[in-house]
């Protein structure tokens, strides 16, 4: 078989509410290490119902020099740190030539906008910093860790809330497979801000049970879930070719078999389990293998009450009852736009331990998810494709399969 | 009045504040963009803070080009707030 335009992943970089890097990440997940926690903001709201969410630890990134720094907000630092991990995971201590660069966020950082709105409303427009305006660009984490990097390639990054992650994972798979690049890094950040917790409040979409036991407030797919947790980080991970892993003679980590996306029309927040369908359907005929090939579904699962039953379903649809599932938002949280990177990696862990993780705080399956083989514990098991899904609000969803490396 | 040595004190804090300089950096004849880095966008950003700290206006007439040294920079705030009296 000609895999001369194969894609790979040869390095991953993370932040995580575990900390920095990818050890820490898996660490804490495999241990089901808590990283919920009560947010003081959202106690003196008594409008907002939830009251928890995960953070990336306080860390001090005193040691990104300062005229890179500038023009970074948290979700830029977190980005940096990221893109670091993975250039060095990958190989290189510096980027190489032409690198690539794909990566999005939900919103930009909603702290500087407070800040700059702030000075608006006072009629102080003159406080307006230009690092300001350098960390709220759309596109600020992006082009503040290409400056810092040195990486000259091509910059761009797709936005679509919870799926942004994925779907730059699969602009960069295109981007190589079509030759712009060779190489790329890709995935997605987000810094947290009680804002988001808020606005999914109104939309009835957080988790509000369990706010005074924050460790058990994500619940994908229990019968006792009422919604999400909001969360933050940055994931990314090295793709190139696999031609090109082998001439420097890295170790190949995965190897990512198709991508596929499309959008849900009917509705801005509420999916549609045909769409989803359609999605994971298109990613298996991109990338040439049945459904009983896939070992593993890691679904986006949030632990909303209609977005988990609309996903369990389709992938009912997909692939029959004897599919595993698993989600991994009862550890971590929502960490929306990175969140398709970061559990991205995971994935690539569990197929490199050959280790299936469980779903946190799964421990009675809504009768209303179709039914599939829910991972309810740490699972050793032969594993060669997984399924990787995102779904975003606005009906943007996304399908990625990755494969052990043959 | 506002004193030169309190002009080059409350200045200094500002630097070291928002540029996170040391104080060995700021030496009188440190030359703002070759001894102590700071760019065009830095100078921007320089003047807001400075703005602030001494409640005048230095982004009219201001021009980086005339202001090499620390040493200049105090001359031009001292003037400045001298013509505010």
């Amino acid at each position: 078989m000609d895999d001369s335009n194969t894609v790979v992943i040869t390095g991953m970089g993370a932040v995580s509410p575990y900390g920095a890097g990818v050890a820490a990440l898996w660490e804490g997940l495999s241990s089901r290490k808590n990283c919920i926690h009560t947010v003081k903001e959202l106690e003196d709201l008594p409008m907002v119902n939830t009251k928890v969410a995960a953070t990336v630890p306080e860390t001090d990134y005193s040691f990104i020099p300062r005229k890179h720094r500038r023009s970074m907000s948290r979700m830029g630092l977190y980005a940096y740190c990221a893109a670091q991990e993975a250039l060095r995971h990958a190989g290189y201590e510096t980027a190489p030539e032409k690198l690539g660069f794909f990566m999005g966020s939900t919103l930009n950082s909603i702290s500087v906008w407070m800040e700059l709105a702030g000075y608006s409303q006072g009629a102080h427009l003159e406080l307006i910093k230009t690092s300001d305006f350098l960390q709220i660009m759309n596109h600020s984490p992006l082009a503040a860790v290409c400056q810092a990097l040195k990486i000259n390639g091509p910059a761009m990054g797709g936005s679509e809330a919870c799926a942004t992650g994925l779907m730059n994972i699969g602009l960069g798979y295109m981007a190589i497979r079509q030759g712009l690049v060779e190489q790329a890094i890709c995935g997605g950040t987000e810094e947290y801000h009680p804002m988001f917790s808020a606005c999914f409040d109104i939309m009835q979409a957080t988790s509000k049970n369990s706010n005074d036991n924050p460790a058990a407030a994500c619940r994908p797919f229990d019968a006792s879930r009422t919604g999400l947790v909001v969360s933050e980080g940055c994931g990314l991970v090295f793709m190139e070719t696999k031609k090109s892993a082998q001439q420097r003679g890295v170790p190949i980590l995965a190897e990512v078999l198709g991508f596929y996306a499309n959008t849900d029309t009917d509705n801005m927040a509420y999916p549609s389990a045909e769409t989803l369908r359609k999605c994971m359907a298109g990613a298996l005929e991109a990338a040439h293998i049945k459904a009983e090939e896939v070992n593993l579904l890691n679904a986006h699962a949030t632990g909303t009450v209609a977005g988990d039953i609309a996903e369990t379903q389709a992938a009912h649809a997909v692939f029959g009852p004897s599919l595993k599932i698993n989600s991994l938002k009862g550890h971590l949280g929502h960490t929306m736009g990175a969140s398709g990177c970061l559990e991205s990696i995971a994935c690539v862990n569990m197929l490199t331990a050959q280790q299936i993780l469980p779903t946190n705080n799964l421990t009675q399956v809504d009768e209303r998810c179709a039914p599939l083989h829910y991972q309810t514990q740490v699972s050793n098991t032969p594993l060669n494709i997984i399924m990787k899904n995102s779904f975003a609000i606005g009906g943007n969803n996304c399908s990625l399969l990755f494969r052990r490396p043959q | 009045m506002i004193t030169r040595e309190e002009i080059i004190k409350q200045t200094n804090e500002a630097l070291k504040k928002e540029f996170e300089f040391t104080d060995e950096q700021l030496i009188s004849t440190a030359q703002l963009r070759d001894d102590l880095g700071l760019d065009s966008l830095d100078a921007v950003d320089m003047v807001v803070v400075l703005e602030q700290k001494f409640g005048v206006t230095l982004r009219q007439g201001y021009d980086l080009r005339t202001i090499v040294t620390l040493n200049d920079l105090y001359d031009f705030i001292e003037k400045l707030a001298r013509t505010h009296q």
